[in-house]
Formats: structure tokens, sequence, C-alpha cells
């Protein structure tokens, strides 16, 4: 179980390096979520104490990359974590095509209520910076899915 | 029934857990525990993008020697017609310190120091605007304290760790600026949109000003020395209905290509 936690941790520091050095490197409006792709795979793979335990972690390491206030992140993934694990057994979070949905309209989700919370107009944000990284979200979201299916076949093969 | 119980016991963690960070940010503090997670991650980040600097770095010097003949030719000629130019500039930076003395503007930032830093990280959302710069601490970094580039003022630090330092930038929506119109000194306030513009805010409707006006710092808040340049006005709506003008400002330095930024050392409370 450890050693899981600790690839999923490395992991997690990988796509910080990723999204908040890298893309914003290639285009300072795009913004691409890789974590929801991880929220998804653990609810579908990993029992809800060690799913949501690492989510509750993950997001305090997020917190300390935003200027978000303290709290909101933590909350949204929760939500999102939540939400899914409700959704589980009505929806086919195993599809490629939900997961690219979920993954894609969580990225417009989470900048509305962000915005909704800050108090400003949304669309100002850029619509079209908005989209891209929707988009984006969408694709690597069944990757990120994929990593974290064979991460744990890997160490706890069924 | 254990299941169950399990899962309320993490629910009740969760929400206690996300209240307990709601009300630490209530009273406008940053836990340890971000900051031990960005000091981290400076070292991780490091480790990672060493490699591939010291191997970009051994190719750029490479193709730098194979160039090298070539651009010694060009460069000495280069370097004769420098010269020439050198003495004219000569001539032009003497006047130019005159200038300068006669502006008041050297005896206003000598006590500046500038202490240049990179860019490590940007905010994770779309929706906030801050970055983490490699320096921190122990390279005199300070909260609240400016930072600007070439071009303009960046942004303030609001954390800072030993090697890193948390930057709020003037495009943040919860970013305020005090600042004023340098050609008719009207004052106001400078406040992020979120989208990589800005909005000066408590003009006057009946105050004159145009588009193309550049705003600068004042010091209002001793946070920012005065004089920075922060933007130039772009839109301004006025409505019979209300007191104030909207206006929307475009800031000087273009976010899209922040590369290096420098932290002002020194007393910035006299300089108003």
């Amino acid at each position: 179980m450890w050693r899981i936690q600790i690839s999923l941790l490395g992991i997690l520091f990988f796509i910080i390096f990723i999204e908040t050095s890298v893309i914003p490197f290639i285009s300072q409006g795009l913004r691409v979520d890789f974590f929801i792709g991880m929220i998804i795979a653990l609810v579908i793979y990993a029992p809800f104490s060690r799913g949501f335990i690492f989510v509750i972690i993950s997001t305090l390491f997020l917190q300390a990359f935003t200027g978000a206030r303290l709290g909101y992140i933590s909350l949204f993934y929760m939500i999102a974590y939540l939400g899914l694990d409700l959704l589980k057994n009505i929806i086919y979070l195993e599809s490629f095509t939900v997961q690219f949905l979920i993954g894609a309209s969580f990225q417009v989700f989470i900048v509305f209520l962000a915005a909704i919370i800050v108090g400003m107009d949304v669309f100002p944000v850029g619509i079209y910076s908005l989209m891209t990284g929707a988009f984006f979200t969408g694709i690597v979201t069944p990757v990120m899915v994929y990593i974290v299916y064979r991460l744990q076949i890997a160490y706890e093969p069924a | 029934m254990g299941r169950i119980n399990t899962k309320i016991i993490l629910l009740f963690i969760a929400a206690l857990l996300i209240l307990v960070l709601i009300s630490l940010s209530q009273y406008g503090s940053s836990s340890a525990g971000f900051r031990y997670v960005r000091e981290g991650y400076f070292f991780f980040h490091k480790a990672i993008t060493s490699p591939v600097d010291v191997v970009s770095g051994l190719w750029s010097d490479y193709v730098d020697l194979v160039n090298t003949q070539q651009e010694n030719i060009e460069l000495k000629q280069k370097n004769d017609e420098m010269q020439i130019r050198c003495m004219n500039l000569e001539d032009l930076k003497s006047e130019n310190e005159r200038y300068r003395a006669m502006l008041g503007f050297k005896a206003a930032h000598k006590d500046f120091e500038l202490i240049p830093a990179s860019l490590l990280t940007q905010d994770i959302t779309l929706v906030f605007k801050t970055a983490v710069i490699d320096r921190g601490r122990r390279n005199g970094f300070f909260t609240n304290m400016p930072i600007v580039s070439p071009e303009g003022v960046l942004g303030r630090v609001i954390d800072v760790t030993p090697h890193t330092s948390q930057v709020l930038l003037i495009t943040d929506p919860n970013s305020s600026i005090p600042a004023l119109i340098e050609s008719s000194r009207i004052k106001g306030i400078v406040k992020g949109r979120g989208d990589g513009m800005l909005t000066l805010e408590y003009v006057r409707r009946t105050e004159d000003i145009h588009v193309g006006d550049c705003i600068i710092t004042s010091s209002l808040l001793e946070i920012f020395p005065k004089g920075l340049k922060i933007g130039y006005i772009n839109d301004i709506f006025k409505d019979e209905r209300k007191l104030f003008s909207e206006i929307i400002l475009t800031p000087c330095v273009d976010m899209e290509k922040i590369e290096g930024v420098f932290g002002i050392s020194g007393n910035v409370a006299d300089t108003d």
C-alpha cells in the first residue's frame, strides 16, 4: 500500500512540474489539469479510504502552488472525488469517452467556480484559453487513468 | 458497517480540514506546511531541470565552437564600429546623467538594490495569477517585496521560504496597488482582472483622462517605490449614473514573456 502511495506522490510531483513550469512556459494562458485523471482512477481502482486520503494529501500539495484561498483547492477536488464516487455505480467511468468528458467539463467547472468565488466576470478569463485547456485536460485524463491503473496492477495484481 | 464508519470519519476529517484551512486564510496566514512544499519543490525542480540545462549548455557550446571563427571575424568588425559609436554614446551618457539628476530620479532611487531572480512555477489555476521564483529569504527577499521587470511592475512577494518566494502578480484578481496617472497625477487603485488586463478604480468621472496615459506606482502603502510603470490606459467607460470611470489598463509587462525579474530591496518609504 505504501509503495503505491509513494509512487502516486511521485507522479503528483511530476504533474505539478508539468502544470506549473512546462505548460505556462509553452503558453501563459493555458492550464491543463492532470490531477482529475488520477482522481477518476482512484475512484475506480482504489478503496475509498485509500483514494480519499490520497486526494486530501495531494490537494494540500497543490495548494502550495496557487494564489487561491486556503482550502478552496482541497474543497474543489474533494467534491470531485465524492461526486465521482457517488456516480461510479451510475455511469461507466472506465470508458475513455466518459473520462474525456469528465476531465474537460471539470476544467470548465473549476474555472467558473473559482471566478464566482473571487467575484470576477468569467469571460474575461479568455474563452479560448479555457476551451483549449478543457480539451487538453480531456485528452490527458484517460492517460492519467491508465497510468494509475498500470501502477495499481503492478503493485497489487488482481 | 465498518466501511460506512470509515467513510463518515474520513468525511468528518476532510470537512474539518477545509474549515481549518479557510479559517487560517481569514487571518491572512499561510501555513508553514505549504512553505515546506514549495521549498521541497525547489530542489525537485532543480534536480529535473539541471541535467536539461547541462545538456543544452553543452550543445550550445558545441554549436558556438563550430561558428566561432566566422563569428570572430564579424565581432572584430563590429568592435571597430562600436568603438566609434561609443565615443558618441559617452557624450549622450553624460547628457542623460545631467537630465536624470535634474529630474531627481537618481536621488529618489539611490537606496534601491535590485536582486535578480527567475520564475520557477506559475499558478496551477487559470483564474489566479501567482508565481514562485527561485530566490528566497537567504537571498534577501521578504514579504511585500516589490517585484519588477525592466518593463515595469510585476507584483509583490506574498510568502517567502529560504530558497523560494511566492509572488502575487498585478494581474491577479486579489491584487491592488495604489497608483497615479503620470501626466495628471490623478490617484487611483490598480486592480487585476484575472485575464491579463488591469483596471484603474476610484477615478472620478469628471477627471480629464485619456487613452494611452501612463499609470505609475504611488508610494501610498510604502510597498512600491514611487514612479514605477504599471501600465497604459487602454479603454475608458464613463456612465453618467456612476461616480467613477471604468478604466481598463494594459500592463507594461508582457505576462506571456516574463523571464528575468528583480526584487527591489531597500527603503521605499522615503521616496514619496
